[in-house]
């Protein structure tokens, strides 16, 4: 695609998705906000995922960090100023702390490769998710307040749609620009062969900790918002394993590794099981378990790898992280 | 003192079950070197298996492991031989994480439905009775547990010592290359250790029944437990299984003693995640060598 075509198909898309709660009705706005969300979310998973290789099973530790952040920031420090604007200093605050724990926890965690890494993080967010309920000060058990400062006449689920929609657009303009980097080509290289890579001068301890925190502050910004729609949360509300499943399986259907495979797989998912199956909840874990085998079986580079065969040679070795470490 | 000691040995026959309920995993990880996520799906399985069997025909649960062992045998052997090797051979071996997790969401899913999602449980005649070592005092379907995961540990382990199955077995998890050349079937000796993992899977879900409650929905419980023991433990060794089980039953059960009951899964990963940091490969190490 050249150049002038891609901004003005980017101009469109961001016309159609400024009008369009204008049209909707408040449920299917709700549901293209739920989109925004996790098609974020799976895009920041994959800065680490997808072009590191480092799959992490455990990422909703930097939701629940995020979202218990800003709350208590807002209870004990606040409140930021009045209005919508008053959400930006905790959550910009929140990113930075999920920044920070991710900064300290990269180094220890990063040492381990593939299974143990993914391994690793469940138990990370597993460990960090009873602590917040059992240490009383947290107050993860009892749950915790955050009220959101939606401005005046605006419904919240409009409010909030253009919230996820800027963080969407954020988190593809940030993974745009690292695959489009030699940051990027430098996390490509440690995906390949990290041994290799390290041997050709490639700074492989500092560019995996980098992409580590920025996935981890990307993740913790959408957190924080997350948590300001809900209002109120305990531990189990935002520390959710099935948060951290999504992103992996979103980015998997979609292609992972590539810029919008984790858009188009949150797009194919959530119609899925939000819209087309919404009335058989009782076997949704069956259908998800079958969608994601048949992906894996079928196609294995995801949508975008099976609409470009000739990714498919490079994408099937795409993980050699993989190797058991001994 | 008396607290103490009694923690531990309820702690020791935890570990028992944590072994037995892991050693397939820790084959299945050691030979094939995939992280099996559907294993937690093979014990809760073999425990409805022997939950059906014993309403139905009122078979006792620890003779209920036979049966259940040989059918989870089947479903191991066919699973290998169609998904997973399709999966490893056309993805990835981190595919094989996502597919057999997959699976599991499947199974358990099948398992809701057909069980309901409430807790059940195996009650046979002898579940109240208890036995007394002075002061000390322990259930006799936990020594019985705790008995048979021992004699199921040593058998699996006299096999892939002393039989000529057990040489191929490790020779397939060393080299697979090499054994193949030497004439060995690795395909089909994958999916016997599959198998077999599965059957062992099934025949410790049998015995978890008559102790504990379990649901379809705590097959990621033991899929957990089974990676913690695994890496606490070492890779593919009955003997790095009971080290790491019993490392695990310890640790659960003090924690629920002296810290809290709640505590006790959040301290289970925190040792895990430094055991992974300090010694990636167990205490016993890799049994198959540094060759992979």
């Amino acid at each position: 695609m050249n150049r002038s075509l891609a901004i003005i198909a980017a101009l469109a898309a961001l016309i159609v998705i400024a009008v369009l709660p204008l049209w909707m009705p408040p449920f299917y706005t709700r549901v293209v906000q739920l989109f925004f969300f996790s098609a974020a979310l799976a895009t920041a998973w994959n800065i680490l995922g997808g072009y590191t290789g480092y799959w992490s099973f455990g990422h909703t530790v930097f939701i629940g960090i995020g979202a218990f952040a800003s709350a208590h920031l807002v209870t004990h420090l606040g409140p930021f100023g009045s209005g919508p604007w008053s959400m930006v200093v905790p959550v910009l605050l929140s990113g930075l702390i999920c920044g920070l724990f991710a900064a300290i926890l990269a180094y220890p965690i990063l040492r381990l490769r593939g299974i143990y890494f993914a391994i690793a993080m469940l138990g990370v967010g597993q460990v960090v998710g009873e602590l917040v309920t059992n240490i009383s000060w947290f107050q993860g058990g009892v749950g915790v307040f955050l009220a959101a400062p939606v401005p005046q006449g605006m419904p919240p689920e409009q409010f909030f749609y253009y919230l996820f929609a800027g963080l969407l657009i954020l988190c593809l303009a940030v993974s745009f620009w690292v695959r489009h980097s030699r940051f990027g080509y430098a996390l490509l290289a440690i995906r390949e062969d990290e041994d290799t890579a390290m041997m050709l001068g490639v700074a492989t301890e500092r560019y995996k900790i980098a992409a580590f925190v920025m996935s981890a502050v990307l993740v913790g910004l959408l957190g924080a918002v997350y948590g300001y729609t809900v209002g109120y949360f305990t531990t189990s509300s935002v520390f959710r394993l099935d948060f951290s499943l999504n992103m992996i399986v979103f980015c998997l259907i979609g292609g992972i590794g590539t810029l919008f495979g984790p858009v188009i797989g949150t797009a194919v998912m959530l119609l899925l099981t939000q819209v087309l199956l919404s009335g058989f909840l009782d076997i949704h874990l069956l259908i998800t378990g079958v969608i994601v085998v048949a992906i894996i079986l079928i196609m294995p580079g995801g949508i975008l790898g099976a609409l470009r065969p000739k990714r498919r040679a490079s994408a099937s070795k795409a993980e050699p992280a993989a190797k058991v470490q001994s | 003192m008396f607290l103490f000691l009694q923690t531990t040995l309820n702690g020791l026959v935890l570990g028992g079950l944590y072994s037995l309920a892991a050693v397939g995993f820790s084959l299945i990880f050691g030979v094939l070197g995939i992280v099996n996520l559907t294993h937690g799906i093979f014990v809760v399985a073999g425990a409805f298996g022997a939950l059906v069997l014993y309403n139905e025909f009122g078979l006792d649960p620890l003779l209920a492991m036979l049966p259940v062992g040989i059918v989870l045998f089947a479903v191991g052997y066919i699973y290998q031989r169609t998904v997973i090797h399709w999966a490893i051979s056309r993805a990835s071996l981190v595919a094989s994480l996502v597919v057999t997790f997959g699976v599991a969401m499947i199974g358990r899913n099948l398992m809701q439905l057909t069980f309901g999602p409430d807790a059940h449980s195996i009650t046979p005649s002898y579940s109240f009775s208890s036995l007394t070592f002075g002061p000390l005092q322990i259930d006799v379907v936990r020594v019985v547990a705790l008995g048979a995961s021992l004699v199921l540990l040593l058998l699996l382990a006299l096999v892939l010592a002393k039989t000529h199955f057990g040489r191929a077995v490790r020779a397939t998890a060393q080299q697979p290359l090499a054994a193949e050349l030497s004439g060995l079937n690795v395909q089909r000796l994958h999916g016997l250790t599959f198998g077999i993992s599965a059957a062992l899977a099934g025949a410790s879900g049998a015995i978890i029944g008559i102790v504990q409650p379990f649901t379809p929905a705590s097959e990621v419980a033991w899929t957990l437990n089974a990676f913690i023991v695994v890496v606490l433990g070492g890779i593919g060794s009955p003997a790095g299984a009971l080290v790491g089980g019993i490392l695990l039953g310890l640790i659960n059960a003090y924690t629920a003693q002296y810290i809290g009951p709640s505590l006790t899964q959040a301290a289970m990963f925190l040792v895990l995640v430094l055991m992974l940091l300090l010694r990636p490969n167990g205490l016993l190490g890799n049994a198959f060598g540094e060759s992979r």
